[in-house]
C-alpha cells in the first residue's frame, strides 16, 4: 500500500523530472504518481520500496541538486527510484502513441526477399578481397 | 539412493543438452541434475507493456538481481564486471543473445602466433565437422563464405534481416574497405522442427518468447529425453565424490526441501559454466586433494576470462526502428580482428551491431547521458529511441592467473553451500585494445552518417561469456582437463563447458562450447566399451 503522502511527493518530484514540454505531458498529466506507479509496483514489487527509500532522500525545493547528490552517494538506489518514475511514464499508452513507439511487437521475417545488401553488391568488395583470417601453421585449411 | 547412471551431467544448458542427446541416442543411460527448472514460452515478458522493467529484475542476468532459490549468489565486490547466467533447462541460453560466431583459426594459437597465453590442444579444422553438425542441431541462420573463415558448410538457414541501421552501417564499409558480414544466429529465420522463426520482439536477452532462439531445453532435451535421458530438476549438486580408487563415483545433491541425494554414475560430466563447475570442483575437496578435486595444478578457478565489453553507438536523423530485431548481430566487423604488431596491443575485436532498445533504455542515463531530466528530457529520448546503431566490441581476454573463483569464506546459497567469489580486472592490454577499437568504430559511424556518437567503454553488465577456469592442456601440471575434457586426475571425470577454453579468443563463445562438448561426447560414444569406471 503506497500512502498518499508518498505519491504527492513523487507527484512534485517527477514533474520536475519530467515537465510538460516539446509535446509531451507531464508525469502529473498521465498518473505516474498514480494509477502507473501501482502497475510498476504490481511488476516490480521491489521498486515500491526504492521509491519510498529514494524520495526521502530528495529535497522538494532541489530536486534536481538533491537527485544528483542521491547519485553521487547511492547511485543504486538513485537508479531505482529513476527506473520507477521513468518505467511508470513510458508504459503509458498515450506517451507511447505521442513517440510513435508501438512497443516490443511481433515482425514478420520474409528470408524468401533477396536482402536490400545483396541486390546492392555491398558484399561483392569484402569477397573480392579474399580471406583475412591469419593463418596458422599446420593447418591446411588455412588461407 | 537412484540407480547408477551410466553418464551423470550436471547442468541441462548448452553444453549438458548436447552432451545429453548424443548420448541418449547412441543407446547410453543419462541422468543430467540440473538446479533450475523448465520454462514455458509464455512466461517470458515480451509482449508486456511492462516488459522493460521486469526485464530488468525477474529476468535479469545477473544471479544477484533475480535471487532465485535456483541461483546462487556471487560475491563480485572485487571484480570490475558482473557475471552474468542462467539456471534452469536450457541454462543461460534462455537469456543469451544468439549470437552464434566460431572462434577464428588464430584464435588456437595465441602462443605460436603472437608469443602470449597458449595454444589450444586443438585446432579449429579439428572443431570444424563439430561447429557445422551443431549449427544444424541448433538451428542456425546465416551467410556461408565469410572470408573471415575458412569455408565450410552452408548454414542450414538463410540470414536474418540486418535491418535500416545495418544497412547504414554496411554501405559505409563498403565505402572504407573494411570487412562486413551479416551476422550469424542461433534464431530462425525459418520455422523448423516444430519452433517457429523469429518475430523480432527484440526481447531475447530476457526469452524468447516464439521459442526461435535456440536453447537445449527446446534443441536437444525433448530428444534426448524420448531416448531415455533422465533430467531431474530442482537438484542442486555440492560435491563430487570421489573413491579410494580415484574415480568420481557420483555426485551429492540438495533439494529445495532441503533433503539431501546421492547419485551415482560410472561417468561424471561437468556442464555448469565457468564459474559453477569450478565453484563446483573446489567444493570437491577431501583426502589427497585438500585443494579442490583436480585442483593439483592450482589452475581450478583460475584463468577467468569474460570479454571485456564496450558499446559504442550512434545515432540517425531518420527512424530505424532499432527498438525491433533480433539482438544478437546484425552485422559483424572482423576487420580488426587479428593483431597488428603496429598497434600498442596483442590480439584484436569482433564487433557486433545490435539495437537499441525501447523507451525506458532511452530515458535511463546509461543511455541518455548526463542532461537527461527537465524540459529537455522530452528532446533526448526522441533523438534516441529508434534512431540508433549500436556496435558492441568484444575484446579479447588474456588468461591471468590473478583473475579467479574462489568460494567466498561466508555468502552461501540458499541451500547453505559455499557462493563463489569473484576476483576480475581488466587488464592493461584489454584497456589499450578497447580504446583502439573505439576509435575505429567511431569512424565507421560517423561514415555512416551518425552525427553523434556516445560510448560506454567497460560495461559492468557484461560478463556473460564466462571462460577458463578448468583449462585443457597437455601438461597435467598446467592444466585440468586434456584435450577431450578428460580431468588429468580423475579418468572418469570431464568437463565440456566453457571452463575448458584455454584463451578466450574474442567472440561469443557458445558455439566453441557446443561444438566442443559434442566432439567429446562422440568420443564418450566411441570408447563407451574402454572407459575405466569405479567398481
Amino acid at each position: 500500500m503506497i500512502e498518499d503522502g508518498l505519491r504527492d511527493r513523487l507527484r512534485t518530484v517527477a514533474d520536475v523530472l519530467i515537465p510538460n514540454a516539446h509535446g509531451m505531458p507531464a508525469a502529473s498529466e498521465v498518473g505516474v504518481a498514480d494509477g502507473q506507479l501501482d502497475r510498476v509496483v504490481a511488476v516490480r514489487p521491489d521498486l515500491g520500496d526504492a521509491v519510498a527509500r529514494g524520495l526521502e532522500a530528495i529535497d522538494l525545493d532541489d530536486v534536481m541538486g538533491s537527485a544528483e547528490r542521491l547519485r553521487a552517494a547511492d547511485p543504486g538506489l538513485h537508479h531505482l527510484l529513476m527506473l520507477a518514475i521513468v518505467g511508470a511514464y513510458y508504459i503509458h499508452p498515450d506517451v507511447r502513441k505521442r513517440l510513435e513507439y508501438d512497443g516490443q511487437e511481433p515482425v514478420e521475417v520474409r528470408p524468401e526477399i533477396i536482402p536490400a545488401y545483396v541486390e546492392e553488391g555491398l558484399l561483392d568488395a569484402v569477397l573480392r578481397r579474399g580471406p583475412i583470417y591469419r593463418s596458422v601453421p599446420d593447418e591446411s585449411e588455412d588461407a | 539412493m537412484s540407480e547408477r547412471a551410466e553418464v551423470l551431467i550436471v547442468g541441462a544448458g548448452a553444453s549438458g543438452g548436447v552432451v545429453a542427446r548424443r548420448l541418449a541416442r547412441a543407446g547410453i543411460k543419462v541422468v543430467c541434475l540440473e538446479q533450475g527448472r523448465w520454462h514455458d514460452l509464455d512466461e517470458f515478458p515480451a509482449p508486456q507493456p511492462e516488459f522493460e522493467l521486469i526485464a530488468r529484475k525477474q529476468w535479469s542476468g545477473s544471479p544477484n538481481d533475480r535471487g532465485l532459490w535456483e541461483d546462487y549468489p556471487v560475491n563480485e565486490d572485487e571484480s570490475d564486471l558482473v557475471t552474468l547466467m542462467f539456471n534452469g533447462v536450457g541454462g543461460s541460453l534462455i537469456l543469451y543473445a544468439g549470437d552464434w560466431s566460431r572462434l577464428h583459426p588464430s584464435d588456437f594459437a595465441v602462443r605460436s602466433l603472437d608469443g602470449v597465453a597458449d595454444d589450444w590442444p586443438i585446432s579449429y579444422a579439428e572443431l570444424q565437422p563439430y561447429y557445422e553438425a551443431t549449427d544444424v542441431e541448433f538451428g542456425v541462420s546465416g551467410l556461408a563464405g565469410d572470408p573471415a573463415y575458412p569455408a565450410g558448410a552452408e548454414f542450414p538457414h538463410p540470414p536474418l534481416p540486418i535491418g535500416a541501421g545495418a544497412m547504414k552501417i554496411a554501405r559505409a564499409h563498403a565505402r572504407l574497405g573494411w570487412h562486413w558480414w551479416p551476422g550469424t544466429n542461433s534464431v530462425l529465420s525459418r520455422p523448423w522442427n516444430g519452433r517457429r522463426p523469429c518475430a523480432q520482439w527484440n526481447t531475447c536477452l530476457n526469452g524468447c518468447p516464439e521459442g526461435a532462439k535456440a536453447s537445449t531445453d527446446r534443441t536437444h532435451w525433448p530428444e534426448a529425453m524420448a531416448h531415455g535421458a533422465q533430467l531431474v530438476t530442482g537438484a542442486r549438486v555440492r560435491r563430487v565424490i570421489v573413491g579410494t580408487d580415484g574415480l568420481a563415483r557420483g555426485v551429492e545433491y540438495v533439494t529445495e526441501d532441503g533433503r539431501e541425494h546421492v547419485q551415482e554414475a560410472e561417468v561424471v560430466v561437468l556442464a555448469a559454466n565457468a564459474i559453477g563447475t569450478s565453484r563446483l570442483l573446489l567444493l570437491s575437496d577431501g583426502p589427497g586433494h585438500p585443494d579442490g578435486l583436480c585442483n593439483s595444478s592450482g589452475k581450478v578457478g583460475r584463468r577467468l576470462m569474460v570479454h571485456p565489453f564496450a558499446n559504442v553507438m550512434g545515432l540517425f536523423d531518420e527512424p530505424l526502428r532499432s527498438w525491433n530485431g533480433h539482438i544478437g548481430s546484425k552485422i559483424v566487423c572482423y576487420e580488426f580482428y587479428e593483431t597488428d604488431e603496429a598497434r600498442d596491443h596483442v590480439r584484436g575485436a569482433k564487433w557486433s551491431l545490435t539495437t537499441t532498445g525501447g523507451p525506458i533504455n532511452a530515458a535511463l542515463p546509461t543511455r541518455a547521458g548526463e542532461s537527461v531530466w527537465g524540459p529537455e528530457h522530452h528532446a533526448r529520448v526522441r533523438q534516441y529511441l529508434g534512431r540508433g546503431a549500436s556496435w558492441g566490441i568484444f575484446g579479447e581476454d588474456l588468461p591471468d592467473d590473478d583473475n579467479r573463483v574462489t568460494l567466498d569464506p561466508e555468502l552461501t546459497d540458499s541451500s547453505g553451500i559455499p557462493a563463489p567469489k569473484v576476483n576480475y580486472r581488466v587488464a592493461e592490454n584489454s584497456r589499450r585494445l578497447l580504446d583502439f577499437h573505439i576509435e575505429r568504430v567511431k569512424e565507421s559511424l560517423r561514415e555512416a552518417g551518425a552525427y553523434h556518437v556516445e560510448e560506454e567503454r567497460l560495461m559492468r553488465y557484461s560478463g556473460w561469456h564466462l571462460i577458463g577456469t578448468a583449462r585443457m592442456g597437455n601438461d597435467p601440471a598446467d592444466s585440468v582437463v586434456d584435450g577431450l575434457g578428460r580431468a588429468h586426475e580423475v579418468e572418469n571425470l570431464f568437463v565440456v563447458d566453457g571452463s575448458v577454453f584455454p584463451t578466450s579468443g574474442a567472440v561469443n563463445p557458445t558455439s566453441t562450447i557446443a561444438a566442443f562438448a559434442a566432439r567429446t561426447a562422440d568420443e564418450l560414444v566411441r570408447t563407451r566399451n574402454l572407459q575405466k569406471v569405479p567398481a
